[in-house]
């Protein structure tokens, strides 16, 4: 608890002002630790970060078929994400796919996409990697 | 596309395939503010600290997780050395103190909670007497419970009457924990030239110069080195150098930013990255492979120290320039238990205890997860410290101890603690006396490099 006495001392007063008739010293003692708590809680929570905005990069691969890109465009723009670039390989039987896209519009948290591609993926029988851009940035660009 | 095809491969690979994780994410926070004459004010004040700022550490570390496709292998919690703001309190007290810290653990849901320590370099306060002889009773009693002990540095010398205590310790810890293999000894290090900003347990405390809280972070990746050297192939020691920064350099510059995003959450300040090779039991993810992928046969072989002494150095080197934060220990760690090619080379008569012993002197820490046989005496284990403390001092570089002299079992039998501490062969220790050294008790004085002003 981070309150003061004097702090303590003025939350006690109005907890009597606003129980009035009703202020046993045990409700008294009730509303005020109340109080405390609450306001100590507001100072202990942490905001919730800023998770969902800017770019991720979504890696996929697996052996080649027809309706993978097909699948998994579907898939971003059902869920408002924008793609904004896109680099696709063959190499043999196997089909990579490399796309960063922006899901700062979507209605869904990276963490519901992720689990939704990786639904997706399974269908399509490939892997599906989505993260954030950050981690490339920072690994490859000094 | 701002990032190349490769380049991005590269990432996928390293976190899906390498095993390149962030070993532990370590919230540091003070107790000092946390003393009251009365014990059950002083355990009520830990553990509502401890909560106020770790509830929701485990929480946002598996967010920023999922985010980054990073995995986080574990979620810790270092405190100030409980013997300094505690020290009025005696022995039944402080076990009562590592009690309350095991709920307090349980209830955030970390895995471990480190700093039931002490700092003794140059001698003890009676508080801290009392702290340490109740460690094997504490560690008998907790789960997750982590304890270390300096007993030696570079400015103060090393304190031999400590070493003492500290293998009686070690040998009752030891005993108190039979039923699970000695598992105490596991959460117990002894070491020289501490470190305040250690995130890795068990030795990880929150140092007395630290902040009110902060968020330091490991990064390990054992299989990203190994894969990368055997990429590089067949090139010379210089270049096999460069190899091993690149490579590293990339694990830091991602640790960090995982570390910074975690401790935003928190809204508490970040304090370092531990860049530290540090293996686990999985295939692939061991130090063993990499001095066998620079080339020796086996770890044990002659030239073993010299490419130990590379690794480490390359892994500090590119650590270095890839954060200003780097602290911690930062380099390769050796534990035999919880590296599969230790085991190996170990069981096949490769590596001895005294092969172990000079690898320390390069490594970055030291004699670590090592079972002996559970008859062996404890003037033995202090000479072992002893000299484990004299590297460190001398080469003025951390070194700790973190040996299980296993209860009732013997050379060529095994301690098995599953999960990240792997299983260890007991190996076997000279049984040559040091007893009438180590008897003597008092101080081995600082080295003259101590007069550094």
């Amino acid at each position: 608890m981070k309150a003061s006495e004097e702090e303590i001392r003025k939350i006690t007063f109005e907890a009597i002002e606003v129980l009035g008739a009703n202020a046993s010293p045990e409700a008294v003692k009730e509303a005020v630790r109340k109080k405390l708590e609450v306001e100590s809680g507001e100072t202990f929570t942490a905001k919730p970060g800023d998770t969902t905005s800017g770019r991720v990069i979504l890696t996929s691969f697996g052996l080649n078929k027809p309706g993978i890109v097909a699948g998994v465009t579907k898939a971003l723009s059902e869920n408002n994400c924008d793609i904004q670039d896109l680099s696709q390989k063959i190499m043999g039987d196997f089909f990579t796919m490399i796309m960063i896209v922006d899901i700062s519009a979507s209605q869904k948290e990276l963490k519901e996409i992720q689990t939704e591609m990786a639904k997706i993926g399974e269908e399509l029988k490939i892997k599906i990697y989505l993260q954030h851009e950050d981690v490339f940035r920072f690994m490859h660009r000094i | 596309m701002p990032y190349e095809f490769e380049e991005i491969l590269e990432t996928i690979r390293m976190t899906e395939i390498e095993h390149f994780d962030i070993r532990t994410v370590t919230l540091g926070i003070s107790l000092r503010d946390c003393h009251d004459r009365n014990l059950e004010v002083t355990k009520q004040k830990i553990y509502d600290k401890i909560l106020r700022y770790g509830k929701n550490h485990v929480k946002f570390a598996k967010e920023v997780e999922s985010q980054y496709g990073i995995s986080i292998a574990n979620k810790r919690v270092s405190l100030t050395p409980i013997s300094i703001p505690f020290d009025a309190f005696r022995f039944e007290e402080y076990i009562e103190i590592a009690k309350i810290l095991e709920k307090a653990a349980e209830e955030i849901e970390v895995d471990y909670i480190a700093g039931y320590s002490a700092l003794v370099q140059k001698g003890m306060t009676n508080g801290e007497r009392e702290l340490i002889k109740s460690i094997p009773f504490a560690l008998a009693e907790t789960k997750r419970v982590c304890s270390s002990v300096n007993v030696a540095s570079t400015k103060a010398g090393i304190n031999m009457d400590a070493v003492l205590m500290m293998s009686d310790v070690i040998k009752l810890t030891a005993e108190k924990t039979k039923d699970k293999d000695s598992i105490g000894c596991a959460k117990l290090v002894v070491f020289a030239n501490a470190v305040e900003d250690n995130p890795f347990v068990a030795g990880a405390f929150h140092g007395i110069s630290e902040p009110e809280v902060v968020l330091n972070v490991g990064i390990s990746g054992p299989g990203v080195v190994l894969d990368a050297i055997k990429e590089a192939g067949k090139v010379d020691l210089q270049q096999l150098s460069e190899v091993i920064k690149k490579t590293i350099f990339k694990i830091t510059r991602a640790g960090e930013l995982i570390g910074r995003k975690v401790a935003d959450k928190n809204e508490i300040p970040f304090g370092i990255v531990d860049i530290s090779l540090a293996p686990t039991p999985a295939e692939g993810d061991s130090i063993a492979d990499i001095l066998k992928a620079m080339g020796v046969e086996d770890v044990g072989a002659p030239g073993t120290t010299a490419a130990l002494a590379m690794l480490n150095d390359a892994v500090k080197k590119a650590g270095l320039m890839a954060s200003s934060s780097v602290g911690g220990l930062s380099g390769a760690f050796i534990p035999v238990s919880e590296d599969q090619g230790m085991i190996s080379a170990v069981q096949a008569g490769h590596l001895s205890l005294e092969k172990l012993e000079a690898m320390t002197a390069v490594c970055s820490v030291g004699l670590d997860m090592i079972a002996i046989p559970g008859d062996t005496s404890s003037s033995t284990i202090a000479g072992v410290i002893a000299d484990e403390c004299a590297i460190g001092v001398i080469n003025d570089k951390t070194t700790a101890v973190r040996i299980i002299p296993a209860y009732g079992k013997k050379v060529g039998e095994f301690v098995d603690y599953g999960g990240l501490l792997g299983k260890a062969p007991i190996m076997e220790v000279r049984t040559l006396s040091s007893e009438k050294f180590v008897g003597r008790g008092g101080k081995i004085p600082a080295p003259s490099r101590s007069l550094t002003n």
